[in-house]
């Protein structure tokens, strides 16, 4: 009898966040395979021993936030804060979910006004960030506690990257962009490295908005994250059907359209042609209350006017920018490394065009931006802020760096209190050259 | 033994296999040396990932420590050493970051993600196991017959274009019996481990095999005649039943890029999540390459 995997049953433990019964039942479920592998042990020692002999009970995959204070040394710790913590860990050594539940609380919580005040409220968390003001206002009507946003098709689900650290410390997650309809995606290769970047060509793969919205939902409910869909299409209906389909999915708080993905035919259309941006901006709105931010390409002849156009028909928010159309060749086979020939660049590579093109959509629009190409380090992240967005997002140094996201907040925290600021938002725009008023993308109440 | 029984256990073990366990960890460089043109093999203390490793699995290596080259390279295991808390990776100097990897000496610091991916499963009731390597397709089969060689009779089948490109057999545990093929002929059987591959199959109860496309791909053909044959076909079982370990260019490793997918009769598979250990029955292949992404939704 062929061996088969039997993929269809098994749910991997990390795709989807499991609730307290489910746990319980997988629990039940590890005890029988533990018997069937004391057997396999009783019978004769194999690599199924080797597979299951040495689980690890303990660490459950929602063992997010321990794992992460193993990962990052030399936290400062909060020295208040610390026994609490110790003593709380101590008393539910098996309780992982725990840590989770709390952080998604403190999400919930009302934000705190000041640094001062805010210490208290935080007192059970020696994370870094802690007692220090990053909130933002990353779109009209989408307040977040921090800047950090993970760029889309660097973070799936953001499930996955759940297994290494624990992503409520972001202040938002951006998915996979999501069509109306299954897609297969781009033939091989899809990736290429190029001098401090990558060129990609995925193609959208992705399993279409209902099956998004219906395997998620429960674990974006849980992750204690907002989400951001990426929606993506191919004409003005199917952007409205992805958001039709979204509307009501647990976690969710805005949409990023992105009419701009230079890997797919017509991809790119929407984002270059002021006119058709604004058309599919508006026909979004008209369908959702949530925040629409529209993700701009560097490709467009004029992303400026296309920005305007954007404000003019609704939009919330920016992005600035998807990735910049590139093209490698492999000189043995004498033909373009990616399946498709050209891709979209990303990584360091292409910071100082990003910051340049935020730097110019932020004088010429008065909602907020998400500044992304290359952010490293808060450093980067710093370059977007002080050229006028309002936050950032991580997303190919995520694949040389899986913390890096989280390196991001904890140097921008570290970079408002070593500087005394009231808050991250004091330097959003502070590299704009003429400030006749005060910064657009200010924080307002 | 009652066949409900063989599923069960093997249902289990191939639900532990895909427990996701990964972890960062610095690990530090025990030993470097180059083997002939097989590549650079790197010993490396890391207690964490080697605790957890398995046959088949990989980790990723980042080059260096800033963001020019800059995604991680996966090696698969080449050794898994639980009690020393050490691993083993077989790196070869391909492009800057295999270069900046391969040169690491001992007392240097690596950043290693994993360990990823799915992992080889033996069924307890194998009892000649028979292993294909081609090329650095070694690695994860050394794994295997370092761990597999005390308790069943390991027969490894490994082939490479000179005897520079072979694993060296004392490194082999003196148990394994090996095969060699070489396309010159240099050392072994001349032609490619393919050729050598069926008077072993009538013996072995489990194939696992690692190497390059086209071999799997031409291992792939066996089975698929052995399928359609309509007499006798000595090993038909086991060709059916194999295992194989792919490679594809790949991006994070942890399942969100979706740059290094494969197809299977399931659809598309990422290499880095669902891979890189498939059933050779499920993965698709066109001439010795994979089968082409996109073709069908």
């Amino acid at each position: 009898m062929p061996w088969r995997r039997p993929r269809k049953r098994v749910e991997r433990a990390s795709d989807v966040k499991r609730s307290e019964e489910e746990a319980l039942e997988q629990k039940a479920e590890h005890e029988e395979e533990d018997q069937a592998t004391e057997l396999a042990a009783l019978d004769g020692a194999s690599i199924v021993e080797a597979a299951t002999g040495e689980r690890d009970q303990d660490r459950g995959p929602g063992d997010l936030a321990t794992k992460l204070r193993d990962a990052v040394s030399g936290l400062d710790l909060d020295e208040a804060s610390a026994p609490d913590v110790a003593s709380g860990r101590a008393s539910r050594p098996r309780r992982p979910k725990r840590e989770a539940v709390e952080a998604a609380a403190s999400y919930e919580r009302p934000l705190p006004s000041t640094s001062g005040a805010s210490a208290s409220s935080l007192s059970f968390s020696p994370l870094v960030e802690a007692g220090v003001d990053l909130q933002i206002e990353a779109a009209r009507g989408l307040r977040l506690k921090n800047p950090v946003l993970t760029a889309s098709g660097t973070f799936g689900q953001g499930v996955e990257y759940a297994e290494l650290f624990d992503v409520s410390r972001l202040g938002a997650i951006v998915n996979k962009g999501t069509t109306p309809s299954a897609r297969p995606g781009n033939p091989q290769y899809r990736i290429a490295e190029t001098p401090s970047g990558i060129l990609n060509s995925i193609g959208l793969e992705n399993p279409g908005a209902a099956a998004v919205s219906k395997k998620y939902a429960k674990a974006w409910a849980e992750l204690g994250v907002p989400v951001i869909v990426n929606v993506a299409g191919y004409s003005v209906a199917d952007y409205v059907t992805v958001v039709r389909e979204m509307e009501g999915t647990s976690g969710v708080v805005a949409y990023e359209l992105n009419v701009s993905c230079p890997n797919v035919e017509g991809g790119m259309h929407f984002g270059c042609d002021p006119g058709l941006a604004a058309d599919v901006t508006r026909a979004v709105k008209a369908e959702t209350d949530k925040p629409v931010i529209v993700k701009l390409t560097p490709n467009a002849p004029d992303v400026v006017a296309v920005a305007r156009a954007c404000e003019e028909a609704g939009a919330d928010g920016l992005t600035a920018i998807n990735t910049v159309l590139g093209m490698r060749i492999d000189t043995t086979k004498r033909k373009p490394i990616l399946g498709t020939g050209s891709g979209g660049l990303s990584g360091p590579a292409i910071r100082p065009i990003a910051v340049h093109i935020t730097y110019r959509v932020a004088q010429a629009v008065s909602i907020p931006i998400v500044g992304a190409g290359g952010v490293t380090c808060a450093e980067d992240a710093l370059e977007f802020l002080m050229a006028g967005a309002s936050a950032v997002q991580v997303g190919t140094a995520t694949f040389a760096d899986p913390l890096a996201p989280i390196t991001v907040v904890e140097g921008l925290a570290r970079y408002v209190r070593e500087n005394g600021l009231a808050s991250i938002r004091d330097i959003i725009g502070a590299a704009q050259r003429k400030r006749a008023k005060e910064p657009e993308t200010e924080y307002r109440e | 033994m009652p066949t409900s029984r063989a599923v069960a256990l093997v249902t289990a073990a191939a639900r532990h296999r895909i427990t996701v366990d990964v972890i960062l960890e610095s690990g530090r460089v025990v030993s470097a040396e180059p083997i002939a043109d097989v590549g650079t093999v790197l010993v490396v203390a890391a207690p964490g990932i080697a605790t957890r490793a398995h046959a088949g699995q990989f980790v990723h290596v980042r080059p260096g420590q800033r963001f020019d080259p800059l995604l991680r390279r996966p090696y698969s295991f080449n050794g898994i050493d639980r009690r020393k808390g050490e691993i083993e990776l077989l790196v070869k100097p391909l492009g800057a970051g295999g270069e900046w990897i391969a040169s690491r000496r001992t007392g240097d610091a690596l950043d290693l993600l994993g360990p990823l991916g799915t992992s080889f499963v033996i069924h307890r009731a194998s009892t000649h196991l028979l292993l294909v390597a081609g090329g650095t397709g070694i690695a994860p089969m050394k794994v295997l017959a370092e761990q597999e060689a005390a308790r069943r009779n390991v027969t490894l089948v490994m082939g490479g274009r000179t005897i520079h490109q072979l694993w060296p057999a004392h490194r082999l545990p003196p148990a394994v019996e090996y095969v060699t093929t070489t396309e010159a002929g240099s050392f072994g059987v001349r032609g490619r481990v393919t050729d050598a591959l069926p008077q072993y199959l009538m013996w072995a109860d489990q194939l696992c095999a690692c190497g390059p496309w086209p071999m799997l791909a031409a291992i792939g053909r066996m089975r698929a005649e052995a399928g359609r044959a309509t007499h006798l076909v000595p090993g038909r079982d086991v060709l059916m039943d194999a295992q194989i370990a792919v490679e594809q260019h790949m991006g994070c490793a942890m399942g969100v890029c979706r740059a290094c997918v494969i197809v299977t009769d399931d659809g598309n598979a990422r290499v880095c999540r669902e891979g890189p250990v498939f059933a050779l029955g499920d993965v698709r292949f066109e001439g010795g390459e994979p089968a082409t992404v996109g073709l069908t939704a």
